[in-house]
């Protein structure tokens, strides 16, 4: 098929207020009046509150409120269970929760008053790690859990600490190992990991003279957090205005009210806008990093190499809160991803979410999904040397295919990971002679389900003849807004600069936002089907305008023209019309999809690097990216996702780590927390497998959560091949590969 | 205590009360009202607040305001001429350098003092330029592409019109 807009090369609509500065973020918000809200947090990651005295900071130049949990409802919040307190009530559970709140003139005598407000605590035994919250004697972080609004019942676990447990199964795990020639078991894991945007969490809340109250905030499901600080806050949603700005990236982490309630509680204290911004150091000890990981796979495989059985024990470090999960199941779906992308009748997959006294976990791109596939890929190859095997045929032995089950999935139809896998395999030096001693090549292949969920607009044929698309997802930086440009003005046949995309939230009621790989799949949906029905409104008005029956026009060159004669309307002439002669040409609508299609999006990676064993560093000498795709909407937009989606990836397996001893996050800025620079970007080749057969409109595909996936354990899997060193748990960073091969060297010798 | 500077922003003299420890990012964007310059990491790593002191750029969030005192200084404000959007600015809309925009001001300013130095700089020379300045969004990549297709625009226009 060929399009008119659909494909084109396309800018950002929003490029020339970025990159002028006119763009507008969260802490970009300037109102006459405005003060500044800072918090202070806990020192401690387990202990009663005995006593707070505020007084003297009350005292201090400029201070206008001091707040604690006595000032604020008895409540709790969270994105699904709520389960955590706007400020601690009675009890800190991390370092870094939110113990009291201070509101001033300018944030430096914020921060200046924080240091004088003086905390009691009586410290009480704390535990870090999951798997020790797990055992009887653990001490228990919320013994109310069962009690909490929205705790789903269906996954509770009567282990100390878990709030979650989720079972997937396929088949019939017994049976599965007992058809196995060999079982094997492995065990790795992953660290907290930041999503780094660059924009740290912000809020602003002003409040009307007749009590509205205007949110702005750095949230990529505006429309939710709308209800949840209804809730929070007391007030009904009708009272609540959440204005959307430009968002610095989310990467899954910006979910969540974080600083809203305060703002609202501060601005209605004092009678004055109140903005709140996160320091950096404040993101990386207190946002909701990527969960750390714990993940045992038990694999049954046939004489034949066919793995028969697939058995999984994923255990995620939720922190001290869940409130931060937003899926039904409150756990972290991508553990169902356990069995990969190779079909295995006998299935059993247990994600147990646990509390800890950490910083809460959160959604961080392709959630669970990076952690899942780090273990599975490296088992792969782990299993195949053991096997004696080949570990690219024995991955294609196994591989899915059409008319397989995936756990938590459909039935899979148009199924095209081998030739994903071969495309990937192709464009590297898989089939080369190995070149030089320190060198490998590692590959690894994973999957990802589109997401689903409720998307929203609204179509207006505004006037001066253009198209008013609005929409309550802001532009988190994937290219939404733009790709939704595309989609009305190819659906209606007109011009991109005659369609203007717009947000709004008020005029909706409930909507999923922006996440899952969901927006231009649902998002897409609902405003193609919405411009078809505003072209039939459009072609009505236009007929009785000419006189004529429905029948007898047509959408022409951005007219509507009768067939029979030269009769014809503008735009601008039908919008005057009208629909009934007086109001505007309008469609508003709402479309949830809660099933998925029959289809997932398969991704394949080949990575060769390059060891020092003097120095334990890598460098990577060559990335082979290979995505299954259908239509590709806005190739610029698709490619930039893939990039920045791989040194994401990048960093997870060689750098990034959130290191958190006894609770205390000490990488707390970005100079000791390392995120991938210029420098750092690997030779990158990337192999579009396309086919027009996606679910998403003119058959299109989710691409934003791919190329992150498989990178950690291709890497893995490549530094292994360099130098006979099995890494169990990421990030494979340079001091951890000089002390391996120290070692594997001392064993050899 | 407080003092009184004088420095010039994008063309304009700005006399300006600050406190000792006034930082000059919070000097553009809260008394001067410029919030395209943006703070990230406060520590002068992630780059989003560079902008150029008398053509260098350096991390507003590490400089005092009064550091500025005298100074010219350029911001993500100062780039476009009349409505006319230079050409660094006008590449990374056309070549992708940005998703979600948060670490383009700074960028786009470093790119720019980039090209006023060195007019047809290698892929390692941008690499070396713009090593403080982080993005997360788009794998640098098409930064790169970015800066190239600016360079290259701008050595086909010739010095004829230098500056925009």
């Amino acid at each position: 098929m060929s399009y008119g807009k659909i494909g084109q090369r396309l800018g950002r609509i929003e490029g020339p207020a970025k990159v002028t500065g006119e763009a507008k973020y969260t802490a970009d918000i300037l109102l006459p009046g405005m003060i500044w809200g800072k918090v202070l947090r806990s020192p401690l990651p387990h202990a009663k509150i005995v006593a707070i005295d505020t007084r003297e900071a009350e005292q201090m130049p400029g201070i206008l409120a001091v707040l604690t949990a006595k000032d604020l409802p008895d409540l709790l919040t969270g994105r699904l269970v709520y389960d955590m307190p706007v400020l601690a009530i009675d009890r800190v559970r991390f370092i870094g929760e939110k113990v009291a709140v201070v509101a001033a003139e300018d944030p430096d005598m914020a921060e200046d008053a924080l240091a004088s407000i003086d905390v009691e605590y009586e410290e009480m035994p704390a535990v870090f790690d999951a798997h020790e919250a797990m055992n009887p004697e653990a001490p228990l972080l919320h013994p109310d859990y069962r009690s909490y609004a929205h705790a789903p019942e269906k996954f509770f676990s009567d282990i100390p600490n878990v709030h979650s447990h989720v079972t997937w199964e396929l088949g019939d795990i017994d049976k599965g190992f007992a058809l196995a020639k060999q079982v094997f078991e492995h065990t790795f894991s992953t660290p907290a990991v930041h999503q780094g945007y660059i924009e740290p969490h912000a809020s602003v809340v002003a409040i009307d003279p007749d009590g509205r109250v205007n949110v702005w905030i750095s949230n990529k499901m505006p429309v939710r957090a709308r209800e949840l600080l209804a809730d929070v806050i007391e007030l009904p949603e009708e009272r609540i205005v959440v204005h959307l700005a430009q968002i610095g990236a989310d990467f899954g982490g910006k979910g969540s009210l974080m600083d809203a309630p305060l703002c609202y509680h501060l601005a209605k204290r004092t009678g004055r806008p109140v903005k709140m911004v996160m320091s950096y150091t404040e993101e990386l000890m207190a946002g909701n990093p990527r969960h750390p990981t714990s993940i045992f796979l038990r694999t049954g495989v046939t004489e034949e190499g066919q793995i028969v059985a697939r058995q999984a024990k994923v255990v995620f470090n939720s922190g001290a809160y869940a409130a931060f999960k937003p899926v039904p199941f409150v756990n972290i779906p991508g553990a169902k991803d356990a069995a990969g992308v190779y079909g295995t009748p006998h299935i059993r997959i247990d994600a147990y979410s646990v509390y800890a006294n950490c910083v809460p976990s959160g959604h961080f791109r392709a959630p669970g999904d990076l952690q899942v596939n780090f273990a599975v890929e490296s088992s792969m190859d782990m299993i195949a040397e053991d096997l004696g095997l080949d570990r690219l045929e024995f991955r294609k032995q196994n591989l899915l295919k059409d008319g397989d089950w995936v756990p938590g999935g459909p039935q899979l139809e148009e199924v095209r990971v081998a030739e994903t896998l071969a495309a990937a395999v192709k464009a590297s030096s898989w089939n080369q002679p190995k070149s030089q001693p320190n060198r490998g090549l590692g590959l690894a292949v994973s999957h990802r389900l589109i997401g689903t969920g409720e998307a929203n607009t609204q179509l207006t044929l505004k006037e001066d003849g253009t198209i008013q698309v609005l929409t309550p997802v802001p532009e988190v930086g994937t290219g939404a807004h733009t790709i939704l440009q595309q989609i009305v003005a190819e659906t209606l046949f007109l011009p991109l600069d005659q369609v203007r995309v717009e947000t709004a939230t008020e005029i909706f009621k409930t909507d999923s936002g922006s996440g899952a790989s969901r927006v231009t799949y649902v998002g897409g949906q609902v405003v193609q089907q919405a411009a078809g029905e505003l072209m039939k409104l459009i072609l009505a008005a236009g007929a009785k305008g000419l006189g004529c029956a429905e029948n007898e026009v047509v959408f022409e060159g951005g007219r509507v023209v009768r067939s029979d004669s030269d009769g014809s309307l503008s735009l601008v002439e039908v919008a005057k019309l009208g629909g009934d002669g007086k109001s505007a040409l309008r469609v508003k609508k709402l479309l949830n999809l809660s099933e998925g299609p029959p289809m997932t999006t398969f991704t394949a990676q080949v990575v060769e690097l390059e060891v020092d064993p003097e120095t334990g560093q890598i460098r990577l000498l060559d990335v082979v990216t290979a995505h299954d795709v259908g239509t590709i909407i806005n190739p610029l937009g698709h490619q930039g996702q893939i990039e920045g989606g791989l040194l994401q990836g990048v960093g997870f397996g060689l750098l990034e780590e959130l290191r958190i001893e006894d609770g205390q996050v000490s990488t707390l800025n970005l100079g000791d927390y390392k995120l991938p620079n210029i420098r750092d970007i690997p030779p990158l080749t990337t192999v579009l497998v396309e086919e027009e057969l996606g679910p998403a409109p003119f058959h299109g595909k989710a691409i934003g959560e791919s190329s992150i996936t498989p990178t950690g354990a291709a890497i893995a899997n490549a530094v292994y091949d360099a130098v006979g060193v099995r890494f169990h748990d990421l990030p494979i960073n340079a001091e951890k590969v000089y002390w391996a091969l120290q070692q594997h060297r001392g064993g050899k010798g | 205590m407080t003092h009184t500077i004088r420095l010039n922003v994008n063309g304009k003299e700005h006399t300006v009360e600050v406190s000792s420890r006034r930082l000059l990012v919070d000097c553009l964007r809260y008394d001067l009202g410029l919030t395209g310059t943006k703070e990230g990491c406060s520590v002068g790593v992630c780059g989003a607040c560079t902008v150029l002191m008398d053509g260098k750029p350096i991390s507003s969030c590490l400089a005092l305001a009064l550091f500025a005192d005298g100074k010219e200084i350029v911001t993500v404000e100062g780039l476009a001429r009349e409505d006319r959007l230079d050409r660094v600015q006008q590449a990374f809309i056309d070549y992708g350098g940005f998703q979600c925009g948060i670490c383009t001001p700074g960028m786009v300013v470093t790119a720019k003092a980039l090209l006023d130095e060195n007019p047809d700089p290698s892929v390692d020379e941008i690499k070396e330029w713009m090593m403080g300045n982080l993005c997360r969004c788009t794998g640098y990549y098409k930064v790169i592409e970015s800066i190239q297709g600016a360079a290259r625009q701008q050595r086909k226009a010739g010095d004829s019109d230098e500056g925009l």
